[in-house]
């Protein structure tokens, strides 16, 4: 890539993270950042330094850090003073908090669905999902004393049916984490 | 990095915390300035190393303030380039914040200047 083509790729990418401002502010800010980078590289040029267009940007930091600068204060109202990091920093405890919740209990759930599906295979009398005749009640598991008086619903079904439900939850809940980690 | 140079790094990023838009409007006292200009008067001095990523959003925030104004300008050859200088408000705003930084200076200074065991009768203001 030359010096040109970083330079672009950059600034398209802060531009879609500034995509929150007025199109004019937006425009604004990138036209500004523009005009330092190219700047600063004739300025190193001329100082007959080695001028390197990535010391430049990381000046500016990653794209989507940059752009929340200028967008943090639409949602907030304002940017935060840099002293209330302390609020920051419990926000992001309590995310964190939620985060190691659903996962514990998403993988969980999966964890259980599957080893029923294999313990099915393995022990067929003593698994299965019940339901009492009224239907008010039902019952998915393990089980050496069936449930008196009632009907085993699935039979072998039940083994591709818990392994599937397992997946489709463990996935379920890969999804779930990626948009919560993404929000932190 | 030594102990000292860990407590001086980070003493200066707590100070610079607080006193970054006071150092701001001071560059843009009498002056104006494009951000790359600006960012090269502060590197300057060894405690105001801020990143062109402090410096342009912050000053989109004083803009939004109405303490700096921005004026984009082309002087021949050169590329435009986008000006900053205060406005009435920001002066007034730099007279106040100047005359917080002295006398926080001044009383820091008095507490070091005047160690114990002796008592510091207490001062009027």
């Amino acid at each position: 890539m030359t010096d040109r083509d970083t330079i672009h790729a950059y600034l398209k990418s802060l531009s879609k993270y500034l995509s929150r401002l007025e199109k004019a502010d937006a425009d604004d800010v990138i036209r500004e950042i523009e005009s330092h980078i190219y700047d600063a590289l004739d300025a190193r040029g001329e100082e007959g330094q080695h001028a390197s267009v990535k010391d430049i940007l990381a000046g500016f930091g990653a794209p989507r850090d940059l752009a929340a600068g200028y967008v943090d204060h639409i949602l907030e109202g304002a940017a935060p003073p840099k002293g209330f990091r302390a609020i920051q920093h419990v926000k992001k405890g309590a995310t964190k908090g939620l985060c190691f919740a659903m996962e514990l209990f998403g993988y969980g759930v999966s964890l259980i669905l599957i080893v029923v599906g294999i313990y099915k295979a393995v022990a067929p009398e003593d698994v299965g999902v019940w339901a009492t005749d009224s239907g008010q009640s039902f019952m998915v598991g393990v089980s050496s004393i069936p449930p008196g008086s009632t009907q085993e619903l699935l039979g072998w079904w039940l083994v591709p049916i818990a392994i599937a439900l397992g997946l489709a939850t463990a996935y379920l809940t890969k999804r779930i984490l990626g948009v919560l980690k993404e929000k932190i | 990095m030594n102990l000292q140079e860990k407590t001086e790094a980070k003493w200066d990023i707590q100070l610079r915390k607080g006193t970054l838009e006071l150092v701001i409007l001071a560059a843009l006292k009498k002056r104006r300035l494009y951000g790359l200009e600006l960012l090269s008067l502060l590197h300057g001095f060894e405690t105001m190393l801020i990143t062109e990523g402090t410096l342009y959003p912050l000053m989109d925030r004083l803009k939004r303030d109405g303490v700096v104004d921005a004026i984009w300008q082309q002087e021949g050859e050169t590329r435009p380039r986008k000006y900053y200088e205060l406005t009435p408000q920001g002066e007034e705003k730099l007279a106040a914040l100047t005359l917080r930084w002295r006398k926080s200076t001044e009383d820091i200074e008095f507490l070091l200047n005047n160690p114990g065991p002796k008592t510091i009768s207490q001062r009027g203001g």
